[in-house]
């Protein structure tokens, strides 16, 4: 997969009465995952919408390496190269694997797309699950379907909009071992998320959207229980090494 | 009582006889009415789809107007068409006065509103993440379309039928336009209207029946289409 990198610049969005961010410069890298922190309402959404290409900024500007271009002009570039995953992800009337198929480039066999769905049904952990209806699937599942037409898809940005948002703990494991592979596959992520200690092994920069600016944010402390547990390791194998 | 207990058992006989002037008012009912309809659809449908995904100049006046237009009176549309159609009208040289065409012309104006209002909701109500879903999948606006057409299609029928149901029952603009004349353009509406004027009674509550019976037919047709696509949460 080709390495690629997109910086944005100067981004601003106003609604009438409102400024919610103001002059936000982030960069997307392959292989490297964005972690967005902020508040509700601070406007990560909005942001990962914008750097997708769905929603238009009141300015900003985009660099894919060949100099600068104001974002209106390249945003039917960034809906095509930026995969944008919502919280609850769209899953069309039909199957899991009519579902698949639609990131499938047209004109392909029936034999190699079945097999290509196969695959991604074997990638995504979705197994036995073809010929349910999408629509009907567990959030956890519909997130692995959508992380599945990315990867059938061959998205080389993916921004997740709060992808471990109303799953259980299982889903959420799940979930990040996808991202793993994603990512281990030189793909760009951009996650926003509360609930990101499951991601946390995943991230390499942080950044907290608040009162309209980015700012750099460092990783968050292990949780106390955590860190007695590790301590309790630490010590028994201290204990044994004697 | 007796009147309207005789009457209706003449209304059945007439139906299950097979009436041939009865019948045949029933077919240009539903001819007139098929091809207004189908000739509404598609760009009803477009200017819905339009009025809920774009953001454009003048959207919400459009919007405001196809509302406003769904309680257009029947005779007001007969009546701008026929100054259209009528020898002095615009249109005039098209000749098309008294005929079925007329009556077609005057049915699409009828339903339109009601196509592009109801679809409007429907499209509305639709989930953005759809389109935006099928983009992203590099699926071409085309086909994207097509796709939300598909996913809000219980919504549409019901704005097809609510239009058809409308058209198929009015009798002012047939009335205005066509001339209720008989073999030609005369249909169940108009028919009612005239044998009822004659004391016929009959004849009006067989053709009645007609509509009552499709109109049922059509919602049972909907309740079943809407049963099978129950929303999953």
């Amino acid at each position: 997969m080709s390495e690629i990198r997109i910086r944005y610049t100067e981004l601003g969005k106003s609604f009438a009465r409102r400024r919610l961010f103001e002059d936000l410069s982030l960069s997307l890298e392959s292989g490297a995952a964005l972690l967005l922190g902020g508040e509700n309402g601070a406007g990560k959404t909005t942001l990962l919408r914008i750097l997708a290409g769905l929603e238009k900024p009141s300015h900003g500007l985009v660099d894919f390496g060949a100099g600068e271009v104001a974002w209106q002009r390249c945003r039917k570039i960034l809906q095509r190269r930026v995969m944008y995953l919502h919280q609850a992800p769209y899953m069309f009337e039909g199957s899991v694997a009519r579902n698949l198929e639609l990131a499938l480039p047209r004109g392909l066999s029936k034999s190699r797309r079945d097999e290509k769905i196969r695959r991604a049904l074997e990638w995504a952990r979705l197994d036995g699950l073809s010929g349910a209806r999408a629509k009907t699937l567990s959030g956890g599942e519909k997130q692995r379907v959508s992380l599945a037409r990315a990867w059938l898809r061959q998205s080389k940005i993916l921004l997740l909009d709060e992808p471990a948002a109303n799953m259980d703990r299982e889903s959420q494991l799940r979930t990040a071992a996808l991202l793993r592979r994603l990512k281990a596959a030189r793909v760009a992520l951009a996650l926003a998320s509360h609930n990101h200690e499951v991601f946390d092994e995943l991230i390499d920069r942080r950044l907290l959207l608040e009162d309209g600016k980015l700012h750099a944010a460092r990783a968050p402390a292990l949780p106390e229980n955590v860190t007695r547990l590790a301590a309790g390791r630490l010590r028994r194998a201290a204990k044994a090494r004697r | 009582m007796n009147t309207l207990g005789a009457a209706t058992l003449e209304a059945f006989a007439l139906l299950f006889r097979g009436d041939a002037g009865l019948w045949e008012i029933i077919g240009i009912s539903f001819r007139v009415s098929c091809a207004a309809i189908a000739i509404a659809i598609p760009p009803a449908v477009l200017a819905a789809f339009a009025l809920a995904h774009f953001e454009f100049p003048g959207r919400r006046l459009l919007i405001s107007l196809s509302n406003t237009l769904l309680s257009l009176p029947a005779v007001v549309v007969g009546l701008t068409v026929y100054l259209l159609l009528s020898r002095q009208g615009p249109l005039g040289d098209w000749r098309l006065l008294f005929t079925q065409p007329a009556m077609v012309l005057a049915q699409i104006l009828l339903a339109f509103p009601i196509l592009v209002s109801m679809g409007h909701a429907a499209f509305q109500a639709a989930d953005r993440r759809a389109w935006e879903t099928a983009r992203m999948l590099g699926i071409p606006p085309a086909r994207t379309f097509f796709m939300v057409v598909g996913e809000v299609r219980f919504g549409l029928l019901a704005a097809m039928l609510a239009g058809f149901g409308r058209i198929i029952a009015e009798v002012g603009a047939s009335m205005m336009v066509g001339g209720n004349i008989l073999h030609h353009t005369r249909n169940i509406p108009t028919a009612i209207a005239l044998e009822t004027s004659k004391g016929n009674f009959s004849q009006g509550i067989a053709l009645g029946i007609v509509l009552l019976v499709m109109a049922f037919v059509l919602n049972m047709l909907l309740q079943y289409f809407q049963g099978r696509g129950r929303i999953a949460l």
